[in-house]
């Protein structure tokens, strides 16, 4: 049997079987939700290889399986968050209903990831691309919160970018008799011009909404914070990625060739800084963790966008590294709000605060992630960022420059709010009953901060990978020699290597560490929020006197009029409007049957009527 | 039978029964009553089987039966499809008006009513 | 080869005779029997499709009485297919009802049964017959059995469903005979293989007023719009297992009635263009409706509507592709509305509104039920892998194949909005609170397998819907080539009288 089906058919057997047998006992259950990720995962990466196809036939459609480079490098994200979030989700699940449901889902979603990069051809991504909706969907929907709402609005918008790519599908299928993607981008050069512009469209619509670009993202916030964290950390990290997959190939593959294409192009990077700036904005106004990583995601893939967008050689080079970066970071962030959650019952800023000493591990691996979303250099997302300022600048760029550098300034705000909220600050007495997440838990999110620290050091572990999907994507070899397009690099002597420049912010601020604490140790008094009768006003008893508390007023009071416009709203507006028309086309059947019998004879008097003009031969 | 009485009864029956479809139709269609509607309904269905009838209807033509002495006289006979098509479309609108009849006699025991504008419980 | 095509319409109406009479001796036959006679007509029905699809037609002449003159009946790949899953559909609604609610009296289970009968026998004769004043009663005997189960439960409005059905069944059965009588007064003949070969001897008007008569007559069967005011009604209030047979039998038979004029009758390619557009009004009306309903079997009705809207945009592409597509499009509708009908109906079993509201919660009381009207939902909508999506596909890639941009558009907003109703009810059952006044019905054990059949052929169809594609090929062949059908069934008169 060929590797590729073997291990699809696992994950989809694993994810059944964990359904089915998981009701016998939840040991047999977690053993076989894990197992059926790691097996498949540890299989594709020993013996799946680049550029082995297999294909088929289905109802006369060619379809084909095989992985490319781009893919490859994507498919790091999926298995490896994906093995480390079902380890933390055993942990962090345990004790809930569904659970069988949970595991099955969870599974089926990684092998429609895993299937939309195997992929080679439109029929079977499109495929895999629904069931990975719908899976994500039922998780959207798993907790049983505010489904009507946030559920519908998430699948209502992926169904409609689900629906835009099928039209291009069938399209491309009218026009090259094939499905392969290979096919379509050989012969996108000979289609006509309108559909030169209309194809490539249908299908960013599609990714778009995946990858939560404005003005397309609405549903992102609901969606991340209502799913279980330990999924959310998926949905982030990798689910949203697929979309950054299918952009980077029409973006390349396709608008490349379109003339005048680089309008489109320009546009799809001025969203991206929109996109950015706003996910940022409203992060920072969230008291909520999980809309604030919410937001957030938006703000990321905003960057990434832009990269994209930008189509330079550097700028793919960092739009990629960044998707990787932030699948390792975001991800990790979601995991550490879960154990928060699981561990304090809230993930509300403004409730918890001070758990610096009672959860120590999960605040190193928070403090890794929000120095790598900050973009702080010793971690990853530093280089990502620079490479991305670079490509703007070396592009001429400069007021998106500027976009994107606010963006990512206010980013400081929200990473900031995020890690003095929960970890900081005074201790309240009702959460010092709070212990430190379990190990299950505790070493997936240490491997993922580890891992944004190895990659800042040594990006050249990622950009590898990327180089080799880039020149398959038709990009000028660079022989390995990738690194010399940025100034970040050459500086420092042609090699991918950072550590001279990180190992010295490394002790610097070990020894300030170090300094503080011995210096601070004696003199430290823990105190709670509602110790401060010295200062002679005594507190009411439920008066939330959190730091967290209004954390940014000044800032929001100044970037009111911006956010005032909610998109949200515009969209709502269209959705009961509609449903106000469609109330008033369903009273055509009045429930008279009288009426009813005078349409059918409307009907045939206007046909008689009308017959020469409607089938005059 | 003279053409001119042959073209003036064939045309009676054609028109006849337009007029009476179109007489079971007003009916049908404006009539509050459901004993009326069905009467319309009817009145339409005669008016279709009085249109096949005359379609099938030859000049000078006599019963489409083979009899002795008449063996060889197919070319007068009135076509006997029609009056075979007409047979068990009466046998249906018997039917049809059956149950028709007897939905309405439930219908009366669940609304007290014969007036169909007011027998609306399902709409929309 | 087992049994010939007679025998599927002759069974059934023998034993819708003979249930009663039966009955008399042992009550408990009248149960058994019509199960007993589907099962029989299945074997037979799918031998014989097997048979037309690997070697030729098969066209059986009644009473000796050869083509252009006598009735004959013409099992080809397409009718066979049809008739086939009609007679499945039938069996399934049989095995579902077998002891469904109140059919555990005797009085009413003998009505229900003998009329199902008719229902299946009507159908399946209004496809296999080649005769089209014989394809008239046999619509007549499908309307009249469909108005008496509409009206089955007296509890309910159900009467006022059935004369509204029957109120417009008047209609379409005298717009039919006007069309009759126009063709058999320009063409004497009523053979729809003669008719087919003499068409082009008719005068353009009375062609296309026949046509016209035709669509009135045919478009109430077939749901189309404006003709459908009778179908939520019907649906809503005839039994669970009805609505059913109503989405997977007797609209069937109405549309294959349809596209057998369009296609193979009539030669007029505007009808084509009309079929498209009369679809996608009907699609886009019915689909907009159910949105706001808040009642489960309305709202699936609509659905119903919707998909014939559909399956007409389909045939009308008119190439052997779009044909292809619509006959996919009708199985699977044939197989996941039953469905749906069928959870749907134990999913509000103890209610007397049926409202949508009624079903939350129930996911955990009903895991099973809750489980495969989920699965319909997700099938319906067209979801990959379930068999739904490899029929929206093929008609999108038909369409896309004609240049049909605008209307690949307008299907999937449509199905956008689809996917907004069902998934409201999905989130209900599974993501809401049960009401406490709520009783939960657990299904029996005969309906729990009749619903089990039918969801995991939506899953076999969904992971190779290769299985079926040789037959809907098959099937689509027969239809495109309108002479081959000419020949066939003349051929058989000339070599008798040779």
């Amino acid at each position: 049997m060929e590797m590729i089906y073997l291990i699809l058919v696992l994950f989809l057997g694993g994810a059944v079987l964990t359904w089915l047998l998981g009701k016998i006992s939840p040991i047999i259950r977690d053993i076989l939700f894990i197992s059926s990720v790691i097996i498949p995962t540890v299989l594709f990466f020993m013996n799946v290889e680049v550029g082995h196809d297999v294909s088929f036939q289905v109802l006369g459609y060619k379809l084909s399986w095989g992985i490319s480079y781009l893919a490859y490098l994507f498919s790091y994200i999926v298995l490896g968050l994906g093995s480390l979030a079902s380890v933390y989700a055993v942990a962090a699940m345990k004790g809930k209903k569904n659970l069988g449901f949970f595991y099955s889902n969870f599974i089926l979603s990684i092998m429609s990831m895993m299937g939309i990069l195997l992929s080679r051809d439109l029929i079977s991504f499109f495929i895999f691309w629904e069931i990975m909706t719908w899976s994500s969907y039922l998780m959207v929907v798993f907790r049983g919160k505010d489904v009507q709402k946030v559920g519908i609005k998430y699948f209502v918008f992926s169904a409609i970018g689900a629906y835009a790519m099928l039209m291009a599908i069938v399209i491309v299928n009218s026009l090259t008799n094939s499905l392969l993607i290979s096919d379509l981008v050989s012969s996108f050069g000979s289609f006509s011009l309108s559909m030169k512009w209309l194809i490539p469209l249908l299908l960013l619509i599609g990714f778009a909404v995946k990858s939560a670009m404005m003005p397309l993202h609405v549903w992102a916030p609901g969606a991340y914070s209502n799913s279980p964290m330990a999924f959310t950390s998926m949905f982030s990290g990798a689910l949203s990625k697929m979309g950054v997959y299918g952009m980077i190939i029409v973006m390349v593959s396709l608008v490349s060739y379109i003339p005048n294409g680089f309008w489109l192009k320009e546009t799809i990077a001025w969203l991206g800084g929109i996109t950015a700036v706003g996910g940022t904005l409203w992060a920072v106004a969230q008291d909520d963790a999980k809309k604030l990583l919410a937001y957030s995601s938006v703000a990321q893939l905003g960057y990434i966008i832009v990269g994209i967008g930008i189509g330079t050689p550097l700028a793919m080079l960092s739009a990629l590294f960044m998707a990787v970066m932030h699948a390792i970071f975001k991800g990790n962030l979601f995991l550490v709000v879960g154990a928060i959650e699981r561990q304090t019952g809230t993930s509300n800023l403004t409730e918890v605060s001070g758990l610096i000493r009672k959860m120590p591990w999960t605040f190193i691996s928070a403090l890794f992630s929000i120095i790598a979303l900050a973009g702080i250099p010793p971690l990853g997302g530093f280089v990502g960022k620079w490479m991305l300022y670079e490509s703007l600048i070396g592009s001429n760029h400069y007021l998106l420059v500027i976009v994107v550098f606010f963006s990512s300034t206010a980013a400081f705000l929200y990473s900031y709010k995020f890690l003095f909220g929960f970890f900081l600050g005074q201790e309240e007495k009702e959460w010092s009953h709070i212990k430190e997440a379990p190990a299950m838990m505790v070493v997936p999110m240490m491997i993922l901060a580890v891992a944004t620290f190895v990659l800042g050091t040594f990006p050249g572990l990622v950009l590898n990978p990327i180089d080799n999907g880039l020149q398959e994507l038709g990009f000028a070899s660079t022989q390995g020699r990738y690194w010399e397009m940025s100034a970040l690099f050459n500086e420092w002597g042609n090699q991918v290597m950072l550590q001279p420049l990180v190992y010295a912010i490394i002790a610097v601020f070990l020894f300030f560490a170090a300094f503080l604490t011995i210096k601070g140790f004696k003199h430290t008094r823990y105190v709670t929020t509602k110790d401060i009768s010295s200062s002679g006003e005594v507190p009411k008893e439920h008066e939330n006197l959190t730091f967290s508390q209004n954390f940014f007023q000044p800032f929001l009071r100044a970037v009111e009029p911006f956010m005032k416009r909610r998109i949200d709203t515009y969209y709502s507006g269209i959705g009961n409007g509609l449903e106000a028309i469609f109330d008033f086309t369903r009273r055509i059947y009045t429930g008279n049957g009288q009426t009813y019998a005078l349409y059918a004879v409307i009907f045939i008097v206007v046909l008689l009527m009308f017959k020469n003009a409607l089938f005059g031969l | 039978m003279n053409n001119e009485l042959y073209e003036i009864l064939r045309y009676g029956i054609l028109g006849g029964s337009i007029l009476l479809i179109l007489i079971g139709l007003y009916a049908a269609l404006t009539k509050r009553s459901l004993i009326k509607i069905i009467i319309g309904l009817s009145i339409v269905d005669g008016g279709i089987h009085l249109l096949l009838i005359g379609i099938g209807y030859v000049k000078n033509g006599t019963a489409p039966i083979f009899s002795p002495g008449f063996e060889n006289s197919t070319a007068n006979m009135v076509d006997p499809v029609p009056q075979a098509l007409v047979l068990t479309a009466i046998v249906i609108g018997f039917a049809v008006t059956a149950v028709a009849l007897s939905l309405v006699i439930r219908l009366y025991r669940h609304h007290n009513t014969l007036e169909i504008d007011e027998i609306k419980n399902l709409k929309w | 080869m087992v049994g010939s095509p007679v025998l599927l319409i002759a069974i059934p109406l023998l034993a819708a005779f003979l249930i009663p009479l039966i009955g008399m001796i042992w009550k408990e036959s009248v149960r058994l029997i019509p199960g007993l006679v589907l099962a029989f007509m299945l074997v037979s029905s799918a031998s014989m499709l097997l048979y037309v699809t690997n070697n030729s037609t098969i066209i059986e002449t009644i009473a000796g009485w050869q083509a252009p003159w006598g009735i004959n009946l013409v099992f080809s790949p397409l009718t066979g297919f049809l008739a086939t899953l009609m007679i499945f559909l039938g069996f399934i609604v049989w095995l579902f009802s077998y002891r469904f609610k109140r059919n555990v009296d005797f009085e009413p289970a003998k009505k229900y049964f003998i009329f199902l009968m008719m229902l299946v026998a009507g159908a399946v004769g209004i496809v296999i017959t080649g005769d089209i004043f014989n394809q008239f009663v046999f619509i007549e005997i499908t309307s009249i059995s469909a108005y008496a189960l509409t009206a089955f439960y007296t509890g309910r409005n159900s009467a006022e469903a059935s004369f509204k059905y029957l109120l417009m069944g008047s209609l379409s059965s005298s717009a039919l005979l006007i069309a009759i009588a126009i063709i058999y007064s320009q063409l004497g003949t009523l053979n729809m293989a003669d008719i087919a070969d003499k068409m082009y001897l008719m005068p353009t008007g009375y062609k296309i007023t026949a046509l016209i008569f035709f669509f009135m007559g045919i478009g109430i069967e077939a749901e189309i719009f404006p003709l459908n005011g009778w179908a939520p009604d019907a649906y809503t209030e005839a039994p669970g297992p009805i609505g059913a047979a109503f989405a997977g039998i007797v609209v069937k038979a109405g549309v294959y009635a349809m596209i057998r004029l369009v296609f193979t009758l009539f030669d007029i390619p505007n009808s084509m263009q009309f079929l498209v557009v009369i679809g996608l009004v009907t699609l886009i009306v019915a689909e907009t409706s159910a949105i706001k309903q808040d009642k489960l079997k309305r709202m699936l009705a609509y659905s119903s509507i919707g998909q014939m809207g559909l399956v007409f945009v389909a045939f009308g592409i008119g190439t052997a592709e779009g044909v292809f597509a619509a006959l996919f499009l009708m199985l699977n509708h044939a197989i996941i509305k039953p469905l749906l009908f069928l959870s749907g109906s134990y999913l509000v079993f103890n209610s007397k509104e049926k409202k949508i509201s009624e079903v939350n919660g129930l996911g955990k009381h009903m895991p099973i039920t809750s489980l495969l009207f989920a699965l319909g939902a997700f099938a319906i909508v067209g979801l990959p892998p379930f068999s739904g999506f490899w029929s929206k596909l093929s008609v999108l890639t038909a369409a896309a194949n004609e240049g049909m941009i605008l209307i690949i558009a307008l299907v999937l907003i449509v199905s956008v909005v689809e996917i907004v109703y069902y998934f409201r009810v999905v989130n209900r059952i599974y993501f809401f609170e049960k009401s406490d006044n709520v009783v939960v019905q657990k299904p029996r054990i005969n309906a729990m397998i009749a619903m089990l059949i039918l969801g995991s052929i939506i899953l076999v169809i969904g992971f190779d819907p290769d299985i079926v594609s040789i037959y809907l090929h098959k099937a689509s062949h027969d239809l495109m080539n309108t002479r081959e059908y000419i020949d066939n069934v003349l051929s058989i008169g000339q070599s008798l009288t040779k």
